[in-house]
């Protein structure tokens, strides 16, 4: 049976110190904040003057007014939608993939250590291999199209999950596991009770490191072979020499990486609530 | 009293790469019901290999370790409580739940009985309005108590202490010593600390083994009668300054040896 949980006082501010502190607190919040949207308006409204003045072509360089036409007319068609869940899809899979098959060799890996010592060379050799280099034999295997893009974006994120994964498993405490061992836990026992909950730091620090090598390794893949997608859209608007198109599709993929990393920040500060 | 412990000519030898070392050698002696002994010996002489030999973490080379009438090997089944240098409680339990970990650990059907022992000791030991807090809440001395609670809820035969104060600062160290002397003889425990500070082990032992350098053999043992005072008034005693410069020659003999 579980006791009661207690509940603390509201009582803060405590003196006119603490409360001055907390003003402070929220000055700087707001100073930094004010900063941060002061940068993005300068150099959206700079770039603007330029390409207005035509002191930059904005046929090379586009202009924040023709992105933004360009994603209205777009979003108006409705061909976008298409493009951004075709995208998302593949990140999603890739992402998720990567992030629980990587997980679980690192298990597989921690649970025995010859296989870890065996494996070894191997996984060195694969985490500082390009992966974009295995691209056409990945085409050549699955054809082109969605597959071949998720197997590129969970190569590129997988080996760097299973060496954080397991570098988190493999540095847990000596004493810690001397401990559990001490009150006759068995292995099991000792990996979800200690080694798992132990190393939930590097594995948000690994969700948010594969957020942004997912979306590398989706536009990667959908640079050499796709026929849908942001990637595609980029691929595509460079060749025709639509750069607002480029643009426009560059935006949506920093707001949906954005919006990726917003959700598992979430899940951190969830985490160490 | 009963003999609780019992170490009867136990050798050990560490393997590494380039040697064999000899850690100990031929070791007697041995640890009474309701006992409290402390180890004190030159760093690096085996003294917690002792503790992990006892708790069946590592195995005896040659000779035999009697514990509660049965030799202890691979399969243990004698509770042991053992506490280390740090508290190691899990930051992502709460109070409650890093003291009833080791109930969880266990397919046994008093669970409740456990969980009611659990309870009662944070109560008896003011540790009960803090159940829902995380560890990084409480103080150096509370988490070595909430430390002290994990083992003991499990009932153990034997307490093994390695060290536990040697992370704590002078003042909490000399109280937490206090605290966990005091509730070691209350719930009535035999128990086994492992220091470098003489003064913690003259102030807190019925039995004093000192160690010889490695490999560690039992250079000497000394029965210490404190009738019945906490260590923090034993520290007034007229005969602990000469204790305390008795184990410290022997000591520094040991170490010149090395």
């Amino acid at each position: 049976m579980k006791p009661k949980k207690l509940k603390l006082p509201k009582c803060a501010p405590f003196s006119k110190a603490h409360e001055r502190y907390l003003r402070k607190l929220r000055n700087d919040k707001i100073f930094v904040l004010f900063f941060q949207i002061l940068i993005l308006v300068a150099v959206i409204g700079l770039w603007e003057l330029l390409a207005q003045t035509k002191v930059i072509d904005p046929f090379f360089m586009s202009s924040p007014s023709r992105i933004f036409n360009m994603l209205s007319s777009l979003f108006a068609s409705g061909t976008i939608w298409e493009h951004i869940g075709i995208t998302l899809m593949e990140t999603l899979l890739g992402f998720a993939i990567s992030t629980i098959g990587g997980t679980l060799i690192a298990v597989i890996l921690w649970w025995s250590e010859k296989l870890r010592r065996i494996l070894e060379p191997y996984i060195i050799v694969l985490n500082s291999l390009p992966k974009i280099a295995l691209g056409p034999i990945i085409i050549l295997w699955v054809g082109s199209g969605m597959g071949a893009i998720i197997i590129m974006c969970t190569l590129i994120c997988i080996v760097m999950t299973t060496i954080t994964m397991l570098n988190a498993f493999v540095t847990c405490d000596n004493d810690k596991i001397q401990l559990m061992k001490s009150m006759k836990a068995n292995k099991i026992q000792i990996f979800f009770k200690l080694i798992l909950p132990n190393a939930m730091n590097e594995f948000i620090s690994i969700l948010k490191i594969n957020v942004g090598l997912a979306w590398v390794g989706t536009i990667m893949g959908e640079y050499i072979s796709s026929s849908a997608g942001l990637g595609y859209l980029i691929v595509y608007g460079s060749q025709i020499f639509r750069i607002d198109l480029v643009m426009a599709s560059t935006v949506l993929l920093c707001l949906l990486a954005a919006i990726m990393y917003i959700i598992v920040s979430l899940i951190e500060k969830w985490h160490n609530r | 009293m009963k003999k609780l412990l019992e170490f009867k000519d136990v050798n050990f030898y560490y393997q590494t790469k380039k040697e064999e070392i000899h850690a100990l050698s031929d070791l007697n002696f041995s640890v009474d019901e309701l006992e409290f002994a402390s180890i004190v010996g030159p760093s690096g002489c085996g003294k917690t290999t002792i503790l992990s030999l006892i708790a069946g973490l590592l195995p005896v080379s040659s000779g035999s370790i009697i514990l509660g009438g049965e030799k202890v090997g691979k399969e243990n089944h004698q509770q042991i409580g053992y506490m280390f240098q740090r508290d190691h409680l899990f930051e992502w339990r709460t109070i409650w739940k890093n003291i009833t970990l080791g109930i969880e650990l266990k397919k046994q059907n008093n669970k409740e009985e456990k969980f009611e022992l659990a309870r009662e000791l944070l109560k008896k030991y003011d540790l009960y309005g803090f159940q829902n807090r995380k560890p990084r809440e409480l103080s150096g001395g509370m988490r070595q108590r909430v430390a002290l609670i994990r083992t003991l809820v499990l009932n153990p035969m034997l307490l093994l202490l390695d060290e536990p104060f040697s992370a704590l600062d002078f003042q909490t160290r000399i109280s937490v010593c206090d605290d966990v002397f005091n509730i070691i003889k209350s719930e009535k425990k035999t128990a086994i600390l492992v220091t470098h500070d003489i003064s913690e082990a003259i102030t807190m032992s019925d039995k004093l083994i000192i160690l010889s350098s490695r490999p560690a053999t039992v250079k000497h043992i000394e029965i210490l009668n404190h009738n019945g005072e906490t260590p923090l008034a034993r520290r007034e005693d007229q005969n602990f300054g000469a204790l305390f410069d008795f184990v410290w020659k022997k000591l520094t003999n040991e170490t010149e040896k090395t």
